[in-house]
């Protein structure tokens, strides 16, 4: 075996031969930007190039703006109207440079700003048109909105039993539970994770599989939540998947997306019902709970003031008929100073039934006189009581 | 009460009998019932907005 030599040895050997070849000298390419980040406060920008062949990654190399050329970014911002961001295809300048630390990368000098149209927004453009065409009848597009076999679906009235598709250990994952788990009004959920990659090549097809899962128990569950957090926009691009898309378009369980990102809408979110941010899809469905309850408690309301009230005129028409049948007993009318005759044990109400010399008695209400009829005649005074 | 009741039902039933308590020709004999079942109706989507019920176990055991 040749000796071994010192790592630095070989590398200033690689630095050398890459200084031969590219000292001073610059290159224009056109690549597909991914990972950036921005340190506005250095006015540093680190980012990766890379190149596709069909969906899959052939090249990659990192880039970067240090602050001398940092105003690149600024001006293809403030020229373009839109973020320097993942997803972008650009044409720029570059240099080649080695350092034995930290590797091989692409120092940006210039931007070529004519070229600003993000190839994922082309992507994204020609997969919205192809869902239309494939999906004719069934997927309508009116004034800008999808409408989609599943966001048509009804939403249960209540949501309770919640498939989550998401990335485990996420922020979207974490913000969703909290909410859910801590809603103050004490409603419970069934949170039941599909735990996926949501970035990179194969998360859309992960996701998909995922939500076939999903489709096999769909009786168990009241809806599907599809939530990240934040990201890159590069990182959003699973969401525009044809086949996800697609698939999502026509899934038979009404899903709900937060896939957290302020300026754009997915096409998954365009296929279901979209909501901001993870924590935008636990309050709604918090609040869809509460509603159902309030419109409950009002009902109970409802229910009860008409029960009181149908007791209260039950009670006042008994009231009422108690007062009638006490004014008409023969012991209030004995207290007012009236008689009353019996003649054999019987009231006398027919006085054709009496004749002289018959024994009555005359009831008042301390006394009984008993009496014989000496004489009957017709009662032809008109004598008010 | 069924433990497969839904919601829905459960609330279209509690519509039911408003509708009736407010309807003034009911028989009072039966408002003790109404009311045992209205109070049934609304401590069962209580109870089961605040716990996963048994229903929602057994149906995952099922499938």
């Amino acid at each position: 075996m040749a000796a071994a030599q010192k790592l630095s040895e070989l590398l200033n050997e690689i630095d050398a031969t890459i200084y031969n070849r590219f000292a001073g000298k610059t290159f224009w390419i056109k690549a597909e930007i991914t990972d950036v980040k921005k340190y506005a406060d250095k006015r540093w920008c680190f980012l990766k190039f890379i190149e596709k062949e069909g969906n899959m990654v052939c090249a990659e190399m990192k880039g970067v703006f240090w602050s001398n050329t940092y105003h690149h970014v600024e001006n293809f911002e403030k020229e373009t109207q839109q973020p320097f961001a993942s997803g972008l295809e650009i044409t720029c300048n570059v240099r080649v440079r080695f350092h034995k630390r930290f590797g091989l990368d692409l120092e940006v000098l210039a931007i070529d700003f004519a070229y600003v149209i993000g190839k994922m927004e082309i992507e994204r453009k020609q997969t919205l048109e192809r869902l239309v065409k494939e999906n004719e009848g069934i997927l309508l597009l009116s004034n800008g909105n999808f409408s989609t076999i599943n966001n048509r679906l009804q939403l249960p009235t209540i949501l309770q039993r919640i498939a989550l598709v998401t990335a485990p250990n996420s922020d979207g994952q974490r913000d969703f539970k909290e909410v859910i788990q801590k809603n103050k009004y004490g409603y419970a959920f069934e949170v039941k994770e599909f735990l996926t990659q949501v970035q990179g090549d194969s998360a859309a097809m992960l996701i998909l599989q995922q939500l076939e899962n999903i489709k096999q128990l769909q009786g168990q569950f009241d809806v599907v939540v599809m939530v990240r957090g934040g990201g890159s926009d590069t990182d959003f691009k699973s969401f525009n998947s044809f086949e996800l898309s697609d698939y999502v378009a026509s899934f038979p369980l009404p899903i709900l997306t937060g896939i957290g990102h302020d300026r754009n809408t997915s096409i998954v979110d365009l296929m279901a019902r979209q909501h901001k941010t993870p924590t935008e899809v636990a309050t709604f469905i918090i609040d869809k709970n509460m509603c159902f309850e309030k419109d409950m408690l009002q009902l109970k309301e409802r229910f009860f003031a008409a029960v009181k009230s149908l007791v209260e005129t039950a009670q006042n028409k008994l009231a009422y008929n108690a007062r009638i049948v006490k004014s008409s007993s023969p012991k209030t009318i004995l207290n007012k100073g009236f008689a009353i005759v019996m003649h054999n044990s019987k009231i006398v109400t027919d006085p054709a039934l009496i004749h002289e010399t018959d024994e009555v008695q005359v009831i008042l209400r301390d006394e009984i006189l008993h009496s014989i009829i000496t004489k009957k005649e017709i009662n032809e005074t008109d004598t008010e009581f | 009460m069924k433990p497969t009741l839904s919601f829905d039902k459960a609330f279209s039933e509690l519509e039911k009998l408003v509708e009736q308590i407010e309807d003034e020709n009911i028989q009072l004999d039966s408002l003790a019932y109404k009311v045992k079942q209205a109070n049934e109706l609304i401590k069962y989507c209580e109870t089961r907005l605040r716990n996963i019920s048994d229903d929602i176990e057994n149906e995952k055991t099922n499938n």
